[in-house]
């Protein structure tokens, strides 16, 4: 056999076996599945200027009763950031934060993936600890924490703590 | 200095000098002035927009944390160094305004001057970018290459192009490049095509200025699709609808002196061809194998529109198989191209100075360029006799024309660089040049010849005074 045509065999293999892995096909979604619920909106805004800036959008007053009589969730803005919105939802009993959790945060593709999943749970434990939106912010995931914070303020101030 | 001017007794006595007789082909294409800087410009604005991009995805806002600014000077890394191999594959489509406005061999220089920083950027990009998310994740580096590598989406694919990239560069490293036969050389090169194509993926899939701007997505598809259809269009195209078209074929091989060979062409293609004197096409004689390597061969003769004739040195590398052509063969051509042709000259009087088989082209103009008498200067230089190719055309032409033939001949001057034969180390380059033509400032000076001999040939006019501008010259060996 020719040498060119081993070359030829060699680099439509190689071509062959590299578009059947499925990151090469598989187009901007990603493939982990998200840590954290809810997938955020589409990221596929123009940029803005970078850091979150408030909106009112889709903000819900509180008025869901979970399970106990005496807790109610308060949902804060979903706050803009540039991958997507980052919305917080607190669970309030007896006057102080029992859970924070997020209902929005991007997670279109995997690097929001990668960064979100492992910031959002930080967020929400520091949150219930502070018992306020004075917390530190994430390294490493300083749109999702900007948003989360002010999200995360706007609920406080609706529960009225 | 031993000159042997073979010029006939004194133009005055001769009779009134018949003008060149006009071939009924198109007029000497003058090449517009502002085409380099268009090009340039277009080059800087490409450049300018991926920085842009960089710095309105925020690029800037993210160089205060470590994670940060390792990945965004990662990712303004990336664009350049993808905008540039964009640049690189351009620069070799054989786009007519770029071969006209800086020669073939201009553009080969400076592609190999934006594939070697392109790759280095490349480079840098990667590790930047492996850095910066490692730095922002719990994974360490390793795991972030891995994660990188095997999830991320079209990653795999770019990693496959940086291979295929890497395997371009080496080999094209000046010592590598040696080493390798030209066929397997040229083989190998064109992984670079599948390189750039295989990046593109990550950059639109996880690529985060593109991610966040459809306007952006857009305006990098349609540079792709340029650059893949200048190829498309004038590399491959265009030369073999020409060839396929018009067929050519050998109609004539003579030996020219013991050296060289003179093959005409005809065919019904010549007409339609646009060439003018002193221009080169690539030549392929489908005399057996390893005919698809093509060779670069000026013509000879200006232009008639009936036949080329091409004048070859025997230097190895199947020059040396043109003696041996028959009468028959096809040829396929790539071109016309070059810039030694009379579009370029900008001024009345016109030096033109050659040694060796450089004489060539310019025995081409000498024939085709319009001129009164006393305009023209041909200056031949050669080692030998032997290297004294076309000498009696050459005469025979100058003294129909009233133009001055020189011949220099002798051995080079080996103790310094120098256009000039041993002989004359008695005086400086440019003292020579003046002695030959004593108002050389007011000349164009045309140059053809092996490229050191070139360089000082050009050092020596430009201390003439002759300007940069007026200076032509065409390198056949880069």
């Amino acid at each position: 056999m020719r040498r060119i045509t081993l070359w030829f065999l060699s680099t439509s293999t190689a071509l062959v076996l590299l578009f059947s892995y499925h990151t090469s096909t598989a187009g901007a979604g990603g493939s982990a599945a998200p840590v954290v619920a809810v997938s955020g909106a589409s990221s596929g805004t123009d940029n803005g200027a970078g850091s979150g800036t408030d909106s009112d959008s889709g903000s819900r007053t509180s008025g869901s009763d979970s399970s106990s009589a005496s807790s109610q969730t308060y949902d804060g803005d979903a706050v803009q950031t540039r991958w997507g919105p980052v919305q917080v939802q607190i669970t309030v009993e007896g006057g102080q934060i029992r859970v924070a959790d997020v209902l929005q945060v991007p997670m279109a593709n995997h690097h929001d993936q990668q960064i979100n999943s492992r910031a959002v749970p930080i967020l929400n434990a520091e949150a219930v600890d502070a018992q306020s939106a004075d917390i530190d912010m994430v390294s490493g995931a300083t749109d999702t924490s900007e948003g989360y914070l002010s999200s995360l303020q706007s609920a406080i101030d609706k529960a009225g703590l | 200095m031993t000159t042997a001017d073979l010029t006939p007794a004194g133009p005055m006595d001769a009779p009134a000098h018949p003008r060149p007789a006009a071939y009924p082909l198109a007029p000497a294409g003058t090449v517009p002035s502002w085409w380099r800087d268009a090009s340039a410009t277009a080059l800087w604005a490409v450049l300018l927009w991926v920085t842009a991009l960089w710095v309105q995805g925020g690029g800037l806002a993210e160089l205060g944390s470590l994670a940060g600014l390792l990945t965004s000077t990662g990712r303004l890394t990336g664009l350049v160094a993808s905008a540039l191999l964009l640049v690189q594959v351009l620069l070799m489509a054989r786009v007519p305004w770029l071969e006209q406005a800086w020669g073939q061999d201009g553009l080969a220089r400076l592609h190999r001057t934006v594939g070697f920083t392109s790759f280095n950027l490349m480079w840098a990009h990667i590790v930047l970018i492996a850095l910066g998310y490692a730095a922002a994740s719990p994974q360490g580096l390793w795991g972030t290459i891995v994660d990188l590598v095997l999830e991320y989406p079209g990653m795999l694919l770019a990693v496959a192009g940086t291979a295929a990239l890497c395997l371009v560069v080496v080999t094209s490293v000046k010592r590598a490049r040696a080493r390798l036969r030209y066929e397997s050389w040229h083989l190998i090169h064109l992984y670079g095509y599948l390189g750039a194509g295989l990046a593109l993926p990550h950059q639109l899939w996880t690529g985060q200025e593109f991610l966040t701007s459809t306007l952006a997505t857009v305006f990098w598809w349609g540079l792709y699709a340029v650059a893949a259809g200048a190829v498309l269009g004038w590399r491959v195209g265009l030369p073999l609808w020409r060839s396929l078209r018009s067929p050519l074929v050998v109609s004539g091989v003579r030996p020219e002196g013991p050296g060289a060979t003179t093959v005409t062409v005809s065919g019904p293609g010549v007409a339609r061809m646009r060439v003018q004197a002193g221009q080169f096409f690539v030549w392929r004689f489908l005399d057996g194998p390893g005919w698809t390597r093509g060779h670069p061969y000026s013509v000879s003769a200006a232009p008639d529109g009936r036949s080329l004739r091409l004048t070859a040195a025997h230097r190895g590398d199947g020059s040396a198989r043109l003696a041996a052509l028959r009468p028959g063969t096809r040829v396929l051509v790539e071109g016309p191209y070059g810039r030694l042709h009379p579009g370029v000259r900008s001024r009345r009087k016109v030096l033109l100075l050659g040694a060796g088989i450089g004489i060539v082209p310019l025995r081409a103009l000498l024939e085709a360029l319009p001129q009164q008498p006393g305009d023209v200067t041909i200056v031949q230089r050669a080692g030998s006799r032997e290297q004294l190719h076309l000498a009696e055309e050459t005469s025979a032409l100058a003294a129909a024309r009233g133009a001055r033939h020189v011949v220099v001949e002798g051995h080079r001057l080996v103790t310094r660089r120098s256009w000039l034969p041993a002989q004359a180390a008695h005086l400086m380059d440019e003292q020579a040049l003046r002695e030959l033509v004593p108002d050389v400032a007011d000349h164009d000076v045309f140059l053809c010849g092996a490229p050191d001999w070139m360089d000082a040939a050009r050092d020596a006019a430009l201390a003439c005074g002759v300007p940069a501008e007026r200076i032509h010259l065409e390198r056949f060996a880069y």
